[in-house]
């Protein structure tokens, strides 16, 4: 089975543990071993909020192995801090950026239509997927920023363990929403997502370098459910995905 | 090699013996969990090729202790030799003496202490002193929770008095308190740590054999809150050898448990 993942991280942690793969040159390292064909990353520094120059900084670094595709951070242009939408969709054109990650609570901004329409209405024009930590968007807000924006693809990803609660209305709500599945889990947790929700709304990824891809890939592989949800969930659902951006 | 193949060809992990020492049965308060009750997780073993799991019943561990051990009890009857049972002392409760599920033969083999969701009790509470002298005197394993560096610090101070039970260091050798747990092995030799944690980075289980040797490390998945495939896929695709993957999926736990 070959997996695309659809969201981890490059770059210096602040608090590397020793024997953690951070360096790009590891986790290609570790894509090879976990059968990762191509790996969307966005930058640590773009993540702490530097945003424009850790997107810079990603460019650069992903210029080292072709597997590696560019996951842009953004925010709301206000203030001037961020490109507007047209410079924007222009940029990631040029570059060949076809996704983007927001965060909402680590950047310090609202989530909401007065203060995000026009970084969302351009998402949801170029149907760009958007990613996100659960922890950027928690509880209700989840709910409040999918419905919100009912034509962005969203992806929640880092959702561990104890969040079907809070998922799963929202799941029901918002045909929208799709789920990360590294670090999902629950026991049983892909086979019964599929059951309730199917796995067209599962998506791969494996937050490295916090998160574990030999954790991720047995996930799927060992998971009980079919190999066509498989596939789906390891590069398919992805695969649409990018399919339909139109930049 | 043989491991990495089993992931990759979607196969049970049958010929090798897995003892998960880290379990829970039971509806867990403020987490929904998966399937939680014996069948479940006997079918998932089943499917994964695992031979054993020790659980304790987690709404026992917060409320009604002898409730949770007679339902632990009773799925350890319905699954014998599956499903393994830890006794969970309450410290709360003056007539709490878990003596009685060792009495027979009802599929108990050790204790498990879960401090902090009991009142914020240190692990090595005075109030627990019934359950760690008959682990002592039986020589049984006893798994704490055991998180945070206090917490590390608290088990190791039951593993120095009471040197003939054995300490397991549930989550901690993992955590960001591994440091902790790494010294706390070296200097006590009744002290294990497990594997049961799902925030671990790659790396993480090769950097703690490498720091308390293989003979130290036990799988434990923390099923049900996680499923057990994510904590064997990390070992099954780790950088070691199929002999000493087979030590942490349960040559170890075997021998520590006396199976």
């Amino acid at each position: 089975m070959r997996f695309i993942d659809a969201s981890c991280r490059l770059g210096m942690p602040a608090a590397p543990g020793e024997g953690m793969p951070w360096k790009t040159e590891e986790i290609l390292e570790l894509m090879d071993r976990c059968h990762i064909e191509q790996a969307f990353a966005y930058h640590i520094v773009a993540r702490d909020g530097e945003v424009e120059d850790g997107n810079g900084l990603l460019m650069e670094e992903i210029k080292k192995d072709s597997r590696l595709q560019p996951q842009w951070c953004a925010m709301p242009a206000t203030f001037r801090e961020f490109l507007h939408a047209d410079a924007l969709g222009d940029a990631m054109k040029k570059n060949g950026v076809k996704t983007l990650r927001i965060a909402p609570k680590g950047f310090a901004h609202s989530a909401m239509p007065y203060a995000m329409k026009e970084l969302m209405d351009f998402a949801a024009q170029s149907r760009v997927p958007v990613f996100f930590d659960y922890g950027e968007a928690v509880g209700d807000a989840l709910y409040d920023l999918c419905s919100a924006y009912p034509d962005v693809k969203f992806v929640v990803t880092n959702t561990a363990y104890a969040l079907n609660r809070f998922l799963g209305p929202v799941l029901d709500a918002c045909p929208n929403l799709y789920v990360g599945t590294g670090n999902y889990v629950p026991h049983q947790g892909l086979e019964t997502f599929c059951r309730y929700y199917s796995a067209d709304r599962l998506i791969f990824n494996t937050n490295l370098p916090f998160g574990s891809a030999t954790a991720a890939v047995s996930l799927v592989c060992l998971a009980n459910i079919s190999k066509e949800e498989k596939e789906k969930i390891a590069c398919g659902n992805m695969e649409r995905l990018l399919s339909e951006v139109r930049l | 090699m043989r491991y990495e193949n089993l992931v990759y060809e979607q196969k049970p992990f049958d010929g090798v013996y897995v003892l998960d020492v880290h379990g829970h049965i039971g509806f867990e308060q403020g987490s929904q969990l998966g399937p939680h009750d014996g069948k479940s997780i006997v079918h998932t073993m089943d499917r994964m090729g695992v031979d054993a799991v020790c659980v304790s019943y987690s709404p026992g561990l917060r409320g009604d202790w002898k409730r949770g051990n007679d339902i632990t009890a009773q799925v350890c009857g319905a699954y014998r030799g599956r499903v393994l049972g830890y006794a969970a002392p309450n410290p709360f409760h003056k007539d709490c003496d878990v003596s009685e599920y060792f009495a027979e033969d009802r599929g108990f083999v050790g204790i498990k202490i879960h401090g902090n969701i009991q009142g914020e009790t240190p692990e090595n509470d005075p109030r627990y002193a019934h359950a760690f002298e008959l682990a002592n005197k039986r020589k049984l394993p006893v798994l704490f929770h055991a998180w945070m560096p206090y917490e590390i610090d608290r088990a190791a101070d039951v593993a120095r008095q009471y040197p003939d039970l054995k300490v397991i260091i549930g989550h901690g050798g993992l955590t960001f308190a591994r440091e902790h747990a790494v010294a706390v092995c070296k200097k006590y030799d009744n002290v294990y740590c497990d594997t049961a944690i799902s925030s671990a980075p790659d790396g993480s289980i090769e950097w703690l054999v490498d720091k308390i040797g293989i003979d130290r490390v036990l799988y434990g998945s923390d099923m049900t809150f996680f499923d057990c495939i994510h904590t064997m896929g990390k070992i099954a695709l780790a950088k070691l050898t199929d002999e000493e993957k087979e030590k942490i999926f349960g040559l170890n736990a075997k021998s520590l448990f006396g199976l």
